[in-house]
């Protein structure tokens, strides 16, 4: 990509002397325009070299060669041990150390349990007794890790570019808070992202109480304002629904996707998939949505079509179910078979089923779901209500658009932004950004001095998570004390720090912030006794919120449909969805490169997002997968590569939001994917109809780690209704049958380690991979080296669509990792025998007999072995060193590594037990990607206790094994993927 | 014109052909004797410390457990460097105003380290765990040698993967009474092949050879 620069070098003088807050610039187009030159920083080829000749790569061998040769003649330098002071209470080098915190992310938090290393966090993983969790982590909450040590983390508080104390800042803020004493803070603003935290609300109170004229706004642009004014059409007033899904044999989704995002997928995962196994009467999943999500995936039943027609779909739904709806005037879209029979199932499955609304999907879709939920008696049995967890209901970028009018109206003299770079989210129709200049003390509380940071006077450093004192709730409204895990890194200070500063305790620190807030709160005699148990567990036992019974305002509802039915189905074109990413969420993750190198669940791209289209629509508009196109949506339009997605809706095009990001330092986000926020409209930030693709003529290449859908007729991910289990049992032990064998049969005299993995349980969220890149210290390679296959990951989730049409696929998500062969080809071919078989029947990496053959690899027919074609982590900088799990080795380049069952995990039980002088019990030992599981797909254990849950597993009719007739005897065994389709629909 | 090579230079060419096959092979000898040199595993002598500290006098004389300063040999991987305060528990009462003990005065109100240098050093991939040892009877003196007679420590053993390996295939001869792991004088009494059978028996003891045990 040439850089073409639109400022010539003749820029006017008075533009260049505007912008005194830059530090520095590298020319004066730059210095002008305010932003980096186009392009890379780097000319091609300057950080790698370019590929070499054949005459290039022989001297670079040669001269490798010799280097490696005098390299191995120096003698290591002795090592230093720099011993404590006083060692703290409890630590002892080398054991790790819990702790219970927990993370908001748009203000609904998760318990997380935190394991820490001579007081350095290496691993985050859920909390078992927080309610949301349960010991499970989502993507997010685990790759904050990477967050916290990125270096590219803000560094300093700024005035204009110069650096500034903390104490300047507070100042500071003590003479703004003087100042608009005035007029009682009319032109203060807050600007913050939903919180549900009881500090923030309490300082949010206090401020009030100086200034009763400050305002407080809330932005996120994912927030699920439509849920809330949904239930206050259906019942009066804002409700949270809290679904139960562990008691629904029936669920119908209205474009809802709570296996992969809302602010309780965890949980929501997790009392889905126990309904999805033979011990469970198996529910049915109906699934009505646009582009294919992870609860697509999951459907039984799955209906593609506009998002803009899900109103209609849930009209035709509630009038054939609740009699109090009926004989109101009739839908468009009524007399589909699907919706029938759906109806049919909702009507058999009274008080037992439940009919879920996206966040996507406008409040009347909500309300007739509450309706239909209420007119089947599911009510208080599989949904419930409560009052909501959030005190912002209204923080979707319509409630951003009187906020932006007062500060172009200059009526906003004062901002304090604590929301994610809204500079970036805020809707282009809004433009936040110009906006923003016109506000003469802008300050930034950010963890990145990014887009936003440039607009702001003021920028203060956020403190991350984990260096965060502080509270949240969870969904249920659990309270969580948030404790840190490590002092801040950088010189960060909290949000509650902040806002303290507005009414002059900034200074006081974020702990004795929280434990005032909670130390004058009633009903806690012993404070002490009560803030350890907080802490300790994580979780504050009894502050969930109760639900409580309500019912549907009928007339309501059925006023608000007939209006929707008499609307004609809105406009022409292509509609233009905009969705939540699976990895950098909001964008907001955007610089973590475990997030980016994840491949996304359902399309399988890495470092980039798509315009997603279906085949038909792509054919029609003569387009193919990594063509680039220019989408127009109400004169703004947006340069994105098309990628063609089985299973999409047609004359609908998808984009997820989050990624095209500018910000001047977070430099692995930079030009990574399109920026979708450039064409969101703000009156209808999720759909937008009367978009349209043109062609452009150029090619974009797309890094994708599984770029074909079929399994090419072998047995690999194998799906079965429970009536072809039973009838056709000799199918899947064709698949798991003992193969004869010329080898002797080994003894394993201890334990038998070994796993299983539940298809039908796997929700295909991609947890378990972050997972085992952060216990395994997996590196990170890059989008290029990934568009050639040499990705790092050692547990992969293979996604295929199989079914009769490519319009209409069914998904099934297979992870694979190393299935540790009894009979493992890799063992026999590797010349210096760096891959061998352990007395307890695990398959041995050790690196350090390791020459680099990769015969290994070539010879594996389950392709999970992994080459270091470079030294990834060698190259890694303070503070990022600090990430690493000690347990570990860390790979060198020429060294192959696979997934070891985190045996560094075993070895931990092992010894611990046998310094107890016992035997390792059932679920001592858990690995990292099982752990992690929200939906429980992955157990692991040893065959040789009867009593063990794998045991079991291997013995289950459904178990079969990976390319069975290799013979290679895996001891990962995989459970057949169970569908329960409506014999009516089938 | 006379012969570019004359005859002899045949001798020479079968002459240097032969030097340099046992070139190679003198070579590779000389290369693994080297490598099992006490040079090469770091058994060559002692390592200079920053501060004077004496083992003979504090294990020897004042008769200090191992585990009074080590005291994380019982419970994790690491035998446990001792923390400044450790010294200061005596030394703040005893010899507090010597002079060979003032950089350790000085580190500790100051809150800096001493950066001593490790004497007993294994390779990154390799995960020794001493609590495992300790429990199953193996003693301080089979790895670290007799401290007590130290003036600086020295490496004794070659802790290489054969050594290591040696004793992970006949661990009897190495097994002591728990009572008696950081006696380092202690004599096996005379019938010691018996002794450490029982012990092998009574502690559980399964030394394993498979390379996750150390390698992960």
């Amino acid at each position: 990509m040439s850089s073409l620069d639109p400022t010539g070098p003749d820029v006017p003088i008075a533009r260049l002397r505007a912008r005194p807050e830059r530090r520095l610039w590298r020319s004066l187009e730059e210095l002008a325009r305010g932003t980096a030159p186009a392009g890379p920083e780097f000319p091609p080829g300057a950080s790698a070299p370019p590929e070499p000749s054949r005459r290039d790569f022989l001297q670079l061998l040669g001269a490798s060669a010799a280097l490696a040769g005098l390299a191995g003649c120096v003698r290591e330098p002795p090592e230093k041990i720099l011993p404590y002071t006083r060692r703290p209470e409890d630590v002892a080098p080398g054991n790790p150390l819990h702790y219970a915190t927990a993370y908001a992310l748009d203000g609904i938090a998760t318990g997380l349990l935190v394991t820490s290393y001579e007081g350095r966090p290496t691993k985050i993983e859920g909390n078992p007794d927080h309610p949301s969790s349960r010991g499970a982590a989502g993507v997010f909450e685990q790759a904050l890790l990477l967050s916290l040590y990125d270096p590219a983390r803000a560094r300093a508080i700024r005035y204009r570019g110069a650096g500034r104390s903390w104490r300047a800042f507070l100042e500071y803020a003590a003479e703004a808070v003087d100042l608009h004493r005035k007029d009682g803070g009319a032109g203060l603003c807050f600007l913050g992202e939903p919180d549900a935290s009881p500090l923030m609300a309490d300082l949010h109170e206090r401020v009030l109480r100086a200034l009763p004229a400050a305002r407080f706004f809330s932005y996120a642009p994912l927030a699920e304002d439509a849920a809330y004014e949904g239930a206050r059409l259906a019942f009066g007033r804002p409700l949270q629904t809290r679904v139960d899904f562990s008691r629904a044999r029936v669920v119908v989704s209205l474009d809802a996707d709570f296996l992969g995002g809302g602010p309780d997928r965890l949980r929501a995962a997790r009392e889905f998939a126990s309904r999805r196994v033979p011990e469970s009467e198996l529910s049915r999943l109906y699934v009505v949505e646009s582009a294919l999500s992870l609860t697509g995936a999951m459907a039984d039943h799955r209906v593609r079509m506009r998002s803009s027609e899900v109103v209609q779909f849930a009209l035709g739904l509630a009038l054939e179910l609740s009699p109090q709806l009926q004989g109101g005037p009739h839908t468009q879209l009524t007399a589909t078979r699907p919706l029938h029979v759906m109806a049919r199932d909702l009507l058999a499955n009274q008080g037992r089923s439940v009919v879920v609304a996206g966040a996507r999907q406008p409040p009347l879709v909500h309300a007739l779901a509450h309706a239909i939920n209420a007119a089947l008696g599911n009510a208080d049995r599989t949904v419930a209500y409560a009052a909501p967890t959030l005190p912002d209901m209204a923080a979707g970028p319509a409630a951003l658009a009187p906020l932006v009018a007062d500060m172009r109206s200059g009526r906003v003299e004062t901002l304090v932004i604590t929301a994610p770079n809204p500079a970036y989210t805020a809707p282009a129709d809004l433009d936040f950004g110009s906006a923003l200049g016109k506000v003469p003390h802008a300050i930034y509380h950010g963890l990145y001095e990014d887009e936003t940071a440039a607009q702001c006077a003021w920028f203060v450093p956020a403190t991350h998570s984990l260096e965060s004192w502080g509270d949240a709730r969870a969904w249920d409204g659990t309270v969580s004390i948030v404790q840190p895990l490590i002092a801040p890194l950088f010189a960060g200070v909290t949000h509650a720090e902040l806002w303290a500063a507005f009414v002059g305790e900034g200074d006081r620190g974020a702990h004795a912030l929280v434990q005032d807030y909670w130390r004058r709160q009633p009903g806690r005699p012993d404070f002490d006794a009560f803030w350890e148990e907080a802490l300790h567990d994580g979780v504050v036992r009894g502050s969930a919120t109760r639900t409580e019974s309500v019912t549907p305002r009928w007339a309501d509802i059925a006023a608000a449909a007939a209006a929707a039915a008499a609307k004609p189905t809105s406009g022409g074109g292509i509609e233009l969805n905009f969705l939540p990413d699976s990895k950098v969420y909001d964008g907001r993750f955007a610089n973590n490169a475990w997030l980016q190198e994840l491949p996304d669940p359902i399309t399988k791209i890495t470092w980039d997002n798509a315009l997603l289209l279906s085949p038909t629509t792509a054919g029609r508009l003569g387009v193919e997968s990594a063509d680039l196109v220019e989408v127009t949506l109400r004169g703004r339009s947006l340069a994105a590569p098309v990628f063609v997605l089985p299973g999409h809706a047609d004359d609908v095009a998808s984009i997820a939001l989050g990624y095209g990001r500018t910000g001047l330092n977070e430099e692995l986000a930079q030009g990574v994917g399109a920026n979708a926020y450039l064409v969101r409209p703000s009156d209808a930030p999720w759909f937008a109809p009367g978009a349209s693709v043109r062609k452009i003529g150029r090619r974009a290449r797309f890094a994708i780690t599984q770029d074909h859908f079929t399994m090419e007729g072998r047995p690999l991910a194998l799906v079965a209704t429970p009536r072809e289990l039973r009838q056709h049992p000799e199918r899947i032990e064709e698949q798991r049958a003992a193969l004869p064998t010329l080898y002797d049969p080994v003894p394993y005299p201890s334990y038998r380690w070994a796993m299983s993995i539940d298809l039908s349980r796997c929700i295909g969220c991609s947890a378990c991979v972050v997972a085992c890149q952060a216990e395994n210290n997996i590196p990170v390679v890059g989008k290029e080296r990934v568009a050639r296959g040499r990705e790092m990951h050692w547990l992969r989730i293979d996604r295929y669509f199989s079914g009769p049409s490519a319009l209409d696929p069914e998904v099934v998500f297979q992870p694979v990792a190393c299935q540790h062969c009894e009979n493992a080809p890799c063992e026999y071919v590797c010349p210096v025998n760096a891959t061998a078989h352990s007395d307890e029947g695990l398959n041995e990496m050790v690196y350090n007999r390791c020459v680099g053959t990769r015969y290994c690899s070539n010879n594996c027919p389950y392709k999970v072995r992994r080459f270091n074609f470079f030294d990834y982590v060698g190259q890694r900088t303070q503070p990022e060193r600090m990430l690493q799990n000690p347990e570990v080795s860390i790979r060198s380049r020429g060294v192959m590594e696979k997934c070891t069952y985190c045996v560094q995990r075993i070895e931990r039980a092992r010894i611990d037990a046998r310094v107890a002088g016992r035997t390792i019990r059932e679920g001592e030992i858990q690995t990292a990607c099982q752990q992690t599981c929200p939906t429980r797909a992955i157990v692991f254990g040893s065959l040789h206790d009867e009593r063990a849950e794998v045991a079991r597993l291997h013995a289950d009719e459904r178990r079969y094994d990976l390319l069975h007739e290799l013979g290679t005897r895996p001891r990962t065994a995989y459970l057949v993927r169970l569908r329960n389709p409506n014999p009516e629909l089938s | 014109m006379s012969a570019l090579f004359p005859p002899w230079t045949n001798t020479v060419s079968r002459f240097s052909l032969v030097c340099l096959a046992l070139g190679g092979v003198v070579g590779a000898v000389l290369l693994v004797l080297w490598v099992e040199s006490p040079y090469f595993t770091g058994q060559h002598g002692p390592i200079e410390q920053p501060v004077q500290f004496d083992h003979r006098h504090h294990v020897a004389d004042d008769g200090i457990d191992c585990r009074y300063c080590h005291s994380t040999v019982e419970t994790a991987a690491s035998a446990g460097f001792p923390a400044l305060s450790v010294c200061m528990n005596c030394h703040g009462q005893i010899w507090n105003k010597s002079p060979m003990l003032e950089q350790v005065r000085a580190a500790y109100f100051s809150d800096r380290a001493i950066p001593w240098n490790r004497v007993h050093r294994l390779p990154d991939f390799v995960y020794f765990n001493h609590s495992i040892h300790v429990a199953k009877g193996v003693g301080c003196v089979s790895c670290h040698g007799r401290v007590d007679q130290m003036a600086q420590v020295t490496q004794v053993a070659p802790l290489t993967m054969g050594w290591c390996l040696g004793c992970h295939r006949a661990p009897e001869p190495n097994l002591r009474p728990r009572e008696e792991i950081t006696h380092l004088g202690w004599r096996p009494p005379t019938d010691s092949g018996a002794l450490g059978h029982a012990l092998v028996a009574q502690y559980d003891v399964h030394t394993r050879v498979s390379c996750s045990t150390c390698h992960r």
